[in-house]
């Protein structure tokens, strides 16, 4: 193992050696804008395997890359353009993006569902760094599982046992880093749940209604529920509609005609259940065997009312309620920001 | 006296030992590990997930403790949550021939200012009344914390909570989930700005509830209209719009009820930016506000809610029928 001091003087002739060692799959202690970091070739496998093994850590946990620039990160993971504009407004920065892998570094660096962490920072030594090497490194710190991050070479000296101070390769030293905090996660990965597609729901024979305020929402919703209200079959509501077009509302407005007068925004528990009256919120299902431990076809049972917000995220479960229950589809638009478009489709 | 408490209100799996105000052990298995490996507060719900580590997590907690007494939420929470931590805590105290003590969720968060660590830090004394607040991506209500175990709700949202707010907004903003810590730090970074001065819903009204979906339907708006604005002084605007609501809410509460000490407890409360908000406030009226010592605890943690329950048994407030103790989800304090 090899330690050297880098400078605003020295750099260029350091980053060179840095590149060399990680050309031979060496593992690297490096500065950065936050911590000490463990740098290795992030497309080289065996480099990868010694990292894990030095930080003790269990396999299947990822592990994040740093990338010099856009071109980098485009080519490592899958972005849209709408992605793409937000984060040129925040890299590089201390933050730390995840995003769907396209596989071009080792698998083991990526998480259960094949996403991949990048980091594209501000900080000179780390940029530059990548530019000569022209591949990602990985970006974890330079500490063991559940032990505290390195500011300094001398901390990290002490801490580390000698077995593992004997698989670095070399250490690139910059003094005592200033104590920033962690880079902030920004989990841009898209939910896998399916989707309730325009063909799945005939909207032919549908009833179109245009409301003006929350209060006729809910005057709405109330006279659309007691249509059903003597059905001997559970009762499934869907609604579709974006953020703040008013699902909350209208789900309200029908279980106020039941005397129900608390509900609230079910979102952070996934459901909230008044008696008989089930409010569900899809917004926060990620992944569709999220779907078997809500047990719903548990809930479908005569008398049973059950309304759905983010209902087209229901389409894992949309056969099931088709099969035991009446199925409401219930389509809220925005007009205007006052005004909204119901379809409602039996 | 020693109570092993039991917290499976939503995505978390989390039991303690608890002797008066002092944390023995607190275990949280927090489910991101499952459901995702970068962290964050994940509400993933995960029935099966809490039936498998929950008793991974006592163990944990329980350690050589002898316990006396058995602690449990009943709510408000995910139903099938709830019932796993509620079957388990049955099922010890039948086992060992325990009392057991139904906790609140809400009430643990209030008390949260108050749970200190093994060696008795912080030492905090009640002065009560005290105006607390729970702020959290469930909840957020307005209480006035009489006495020991003795509340009263002067208001609450009436539809999404705050910390739902700020995640909604950042989904808008294309920043992903969980929103909280991005649009701190990225407010952070224009130093808290208000370029666009976005509606303070429920201002106008004259009591304390709160009410946000307003605000996420004209940011949502605002957004569809306009397509240039720089994203971080988006972020400030929308999180100085929820936090000076919360703020003037609360100097609406502390006028009308004449009480000038806070209690703030919830995931929210980690913003540094709202915590200097109320700092702020309680200065101008000469009071303090209080806020979980320990960062566990302003996420769900079942050390809080072991707190609570000694407070119980210590006015023998047991569970009297057992076997009917049910999860109540939507559980009023």
């Amino acid at each position: 193992m090899s330690i050297k001091r880098i400078t605003e003087n020295n750099y260029s002739q350091v980053l060179h050696y840095t590149v060399e060692v990680l050309k031979k799959g060496g593992l690297v202690i490096f500065p950065s804008d936050t911590v000490y970091g463990l740098l290795v070739d992030a497309t080289n496998e065996k480099a990868v395997k010694k990292l894990i093994e030095f930080k003790d850590r269990s396999p299947g946990k990822a592990i994040s890359v740093f990338v010099s620039d856009f071109k980098m990160l485009k080519n490592l993971v899958v972005i849209n353009n709408i992605q793409e504009k937000r984060l040129k407004e925040i890299l590089p920065g201390s933050f730390t993006v995840v995003l769907k892998s396209r596989g071009k570094v080792s698998f083991l660096l990526e998480s259960e569902k094949k996403t991949l962490g990048v980091r594209l920072i501000k900080y000179k030594f780390v940029n530059s760094l990548l530019k000569s090497f022209g591949k990602p490194t990985t970006a974890t710190s330079a500490n063991l599982t559940n032990r505290p991050s390195h500011y300094s070479i001398e901390s990290l000296q002490k801490e580390l046992p000698k077995k593992k101070l004997d698989m670095i390769d070399l250490i690139v030293d910059a003094g005592k880093l200033p104590r920033n905090k962690p880079s902030t996660v920004v989990d841009m990965t898209e939910a896998d749940v399916k989707i309730i597609r325009k063909g799945d729901v005939d909207f032919s024979n549908s009833q179109v209604f245009n409301s003006g305020s929350p209060q006729e929402t809910k005057k709405m919703a109330r006279k659309i529920f007691s249509d059903f209200k003597k059905t001997k079959k559970p009762l499934a509501f869907i609604i579709e509609g974006e953020l703040g077009v008013g699902k909350t509302v209208f789900v309200k407005g029908a279980a106020e005609s039941l005397g129900i007068n608390n509900i609230v925004s079910p979102t952070f528990v996934i459901y909230y259940e008044y008696g008989n009256f089930y409010h569900f919120d899809l917004y926060q299902i990620e992944d569709k065997n999220e779907f078997k431990y809500l047990e719903i076809d548990r809930l479908l049972k005569p008398g049973n009312i059950l309304f759905f917000e983010w209902g087209e995220k229901a389409g894992e479960i949309y056969n099931l309620l088709k099969s035991k229950a009446i199925v409401i589809y219930v389509k809220m638009e925005y007009i205007n920001e006052k005004k909204r478009k119901i379809t409602i489709k039996l | 006296m020693k109570i092993l408490s039991i917290d499976t209100s939503c995505d978390e799996t989390a039991a303690a030992v608890v002797e008066g105000r002092r944390v023995l052990s607190n275990v949280i298995y927090s489910q991101i590990l499952i459901h995702k490996k970068w962290g964050g507060v994940v509400p993933s719900l995960a029935k099966r997930a809490h039936e498998e580590r929950i008793d991974l997590v006592i163990d944990e907690a329980l350690k050589k403790n002898k316990i006396d007494y058995i602690a449990v939420t009943q709510g408000p929470g995910l139903a099938v949550a709830l019932e796993v931590g509620i079957k388990k805590a049955k099922e010890l105290a039948e086992k060992y021939d325990k009392k057991l003590i139904s906790v609140n969720h809400l009430e643990g968060h209030i008390y949260s200012p108050f749970v200190q660590n093994s060696r008795g830090n912080p030492v905090r004394e009640f002065h009560f009344p005290y105006l607390a607040l729970v702020i959290s991506g469930g909840h957020t209500e307005f209480v006035i914390f009489k006495n020991h175990l003795d509340y009263e709700i002067i208001g609450a949202t009436l539809d999404d909570a705050a910390g739902e707010a700020i995640d909604k907004a950042a989904k808008l903003l294309n920043l992903g989930y969980p929103g909280g810590p991005v649009i701190e730090k990225l407010a952070g970074d224009v130093k808290n700005i208000d370029s666009y001065r976005f509606p303070r819903p429920m201002l106008k009204s004259n009591d304390l509830n709160f009410s946000f979906s307003g605000l996420k339907t004209s940011f949502y708006y605002f957004l569809k209209k306009n397509h240039n604005e720089p994203i971080k002084e988006l972020a400030s605007s929308f999180q100085e719009a929820v936090f000076d609501t919360i703020i003037k809410k609360t100097e609406k509460a502390i006028k009308k009820s004449g009480i000038n000490r806070l209690i703030v407890g919830g995931g929210v409360i980690a913003n540094l930016r709202l915590r200097q908000l109320f700092r702020n406030l309680t200065n101008q009226y000469q009071g303090e506000v209080l806020f979980p010592a320990y960062k566990y605890l302003s996420g769900d943690n079942a050390a809080m809610i072991g707190v609570v329950a000694s407070y119980k048994a210590e006015r023998k407030i047991f569970v009297e029928n057992e076997e009917e103790l049910d999860r109540i989800p939507r559980f009023s304090l």
